[in-house]
């Protein structure tokens, strides 16, 4: 999600700082990031001097001294309220009173998030469809506290990185994820009760729906655990059972099935690229 | 009359600071007294370049956020003790603003007024990315510059006197009455002027001359032109249409998109790019955009180098052709732009086949005629063919200082 964002931004030309808490996850940044945009490059969406201009413009740090003088700030570390509130008062440590934090949250609070930065009208939260890079909507949603000023300069920082922007009010799962996830989960119970194949279910919806992408490719893209978290948290939030994880979903997380990045999920990827369907499904 | 002609890019401003009147316009006695750029404009560190008449080139970097502290710095370096070539920005007398795009409202440049400006900001949707800095441009030399006049001359504005047959597109005419779906056309400011100078070295009345002029950039034009006026050109809704060009294709069947999105599962962005930063000579020879590197790589034996040369040369050669067809004839051809102006051997090439129509070079006036201007035809042909330097900044300060006067404009 950050390196995504971070991506997104540098290739329209503003200076990023994109602060890892390590130095290997730092140069795994570099790494993926370089990859991401040769895989554009590939498709002949930039050009090569465009993927130079775009890295040029991303410094990867893990000192986070180095985020001072920014004039917005961006967290998107994973989705841990505790974390989230950590993060926000170490920055508001680092940073002047008049700079604009955004939580990237799907799920959480804003307002509770906002509350730990010493500055809650100046927090506001982003959260933009997947991959950053290619979608085109971000929801914008409001704190209790959220100024309008700060309430504009997230619209027009999203215009600016060329989405449709929506204004959303805080509550769980905002419009995006709490649409979404009920039918990720009734995809996971379709193959966990052996009605379809994975790889059918996503044929399916995908030509029935016109997605570009099916469910279960959608669950391994953005990661399995990531996905048990927010259906976890609008659970919890809620007690609804439309919000229970899918047992499959739990499983597969257990086994390290992951997605994507596992090289695992529903479906078999290698280099970030979908190779098809794992020998033996999980059942 | 000093007019300070600007070109405003998203994150540049092209300058010229040029010294005419409607006697020195007469006299071609017109003078450039300064020119410069800004780049990068929006970081910390904008590059700005300048250099006076017959002066050392100086360079600059310091932060420049927007267009309007781009200006204010242009003024500031314009007006500097050692390296300016004026002593107060009150001695610009006119500004002269590049506009890409002037749709169909737009025949002639004029002068800038709320109205017309209105009108500008109308023509956005049909150039998403060149008149918003166009006009961003403006309003910083507005406000910085607010007693003087301002010009807007446009890129399009030349082709409007295209007839419906040759701006047309075989598309359900409700395409055209509804979104504008049409040729404009580009490059019109410098197949106006080099068609203006053809003119005047054939010595013949702007009634009795027809042209084909080819704009030969890393962008690229033919243009058509009879009476003075352009009847047709190669470019059409956007700057994809026509010659194969340094990075984009050219011509193109539409249904071949379609295909290569679905088998290469593109993006409408991925394809656009495609289209736009990856065809063209740079895609075909997988070595360059740049002409002289292909020459240089296609003398040491590089085939697709050569192929790519050959596609460019043939598919101007087949332009040349059909506008000679749309005219009913034909009295020159002319050459300009920096591939036009300083590839003999391209010139050479594209005409080749075309003796048939009374065209044919002396090669030793052709490889002689490199950045200047020259009859390079052979003695006793029909058709004549030239090569001429085009000017667009001139053209820009020439329109301003005639509306300013309002004197007419050709």
């Amino acid at each position: 999600m950050g390196r995504s964002l971070a991506q997104k931004m540098a290739s329209i030309g503003i200076d990023v700082t994109l602060l890892e808490v390590s130095r290997e996850r730092a140069d795994q940044a570099r790494r993926d990031l370089s990859a991401s945009l040769d895989r554009e490059l590939a498709k002949w969406g930039i050009t090569a001097s465009e993927k130079k201009a775009t890295l040029a413009r991303i410094t990867f740090t893990v000192d986070p001294a180095d985020v001072a003088g920014s004039e917005m700030v961006f967290e998107a570390v994973p989705e841990d309220l505790a974390l989230k509130q950590a993060v926000m008062l170490r920055l508001d440590a680092l940073l002047p009173s008049e700079v604009v934090f955004v939580t990237s949250t799907s799920t959480l609070s804003v307002t509770e998030i906002a509350a730990a930065s010493g500055r809650a009208d100046r927090v506001v939260g982003m959260h933009f469809a997947q991959p950053v890079t290619q979608s085109r909507i971000v929801e914008i949603v409001r704190g209790t506290a959220t100024s309008n000023e700060t309430f504009e300069r997230a619209v027009e920082l999203g215009r600016m990185l060329e989405k449709t922007v929506i204004e959303v009010f805080e509550y769980p799962g905002y419009v995006v994820t709490r649409a979404i996830l009920p039918f990720l989960n009734e995809a996971m119970h379709i193959v966990m009760e052996g009605v379809s194949s994975a790889e059918d279910v996503d044929l399916a919806l995908r030509l029935a729906y016109e997605f570009k992408i099916g469910p279960l490719e959608y669950v391994d893209r953005v990661g399995l655990d990531t996905i048990l978290g927010w259906m976890e948290h609008l659970f919890r939030e809620l007690g609804d059972f439309k919000y229970r994880p899918c047992p499959l979903l739990r499983k597969m997380v257990r086994a390290g099935y992951l997605g994507r990045k596992a090289g695992r999920g529903f479906f078999e990827w290698e280099a970030g690229e979908r190779k098809g369907r794992p020998a033996e499904a999980v059942r | 009359m000093k007019v300070l002609v600007l070109n405003c890019g998203s994150s540049s401003v092209k300058y010229q600071l040029i010294e005419t009147s409607i006697e020195a316009i007469e006299k071609s006695a017109d003078r450039t007294l300064a020119r410069g750029t800004v780049e990068r404009i929006g970081t910390g560190s904008a590059v700005h370049t300048f250099q006076a008449a017959g002066r050392e080139k100086v360079t600059d970097s310091s932060e420049i956020l927007e267009h309007r502290e781009a200006l204010s710095d242009i003024l500031r370096v314009l007006t500097h003790g050692e390296f300016g070539v004026i002593a107060d920005p009150s001695e610009v007398d006119a500004v002269g603003h590049r506009m890409v795009h002037g749709g169909e409202r737009f025949t002639a440049s004029v002068i800038a007024t709320p109205e017309a400006i209105r009108a500008v900001q109308d023509c956005i949707p049909l150039a998403p990315l060149h008149n918003p800095p166009n006009l961003r441009g403006y309003e910083a030399a507005k406000r910085i510059l607010p007693d003087v006049p301002h010009a807007l001359v446009f890129d399009t504005a030349y082709h409007q006197t295209m007839p419906p047959v040759a701006y047309l597109y075989g598309l359900p005419y409700v395409l055209y009455t509804r979104h504008g779906i049409r040729r404009y056309g580009f490059h019109g400011m410098s197949h106006r002027f080099v068609g203006w100078r053809s003119r005047v070295l054939l010595g013949r009345p702007r009634e009795e001359t027809r042209l084909v002029t080819c704009h030969l950039g890393n962008g690229a034009s033919v243009c058509a032109i009879a009476h003075g006026r352009s009847v047709d050109t190669s470019l059409g809704f956007t700057p994809l249409e026509g010659l194969i060009m340094g990075t984009r294709c050219g011509d193109l069947d539409p249904g071949v998109i379609f295909h290569v999105m679905h088998a290469e599962e593109l993006s409408e962005h991925q394809v656009t790019t495609m289209l736009n930063k990856h065809s063209g000579l740079v895609g075909i020879s997988g070595v360059s955009n740049d002409m002289r590197e292909l020459l240089e790589a296609e003398a040491k034996g590089h085939e697709r180098a050569k192929l790519a040369i050959d596609m460019f040369c043939y598919r101007l050669r087949k332009y040349i052709a059909a506008f000679a067809g749309a005219l009913g004839g034909l009295d020159a051809v002319v050459f300009t732009g920096g591939i036009g102006e300083n590839a003999p051997e391209i010139r050479q090439r594209s005409l080749e086949g075309l003796e048939f129509m009374g065209l044919r070079l002396d090669p030793e006036r052709n490889a002689a005629a490199v950045d200047r201007e020259a009859d390079i035809s052979a003695d006793g042909v029909t058709v004549r063919t030239l090569v001429i330097p085009t000017n667009e900044e001139l053209i820009i300060a020439r329109d301003t200082v005639r509306l300013v006067e309002g004197a007419e404009q050709y």
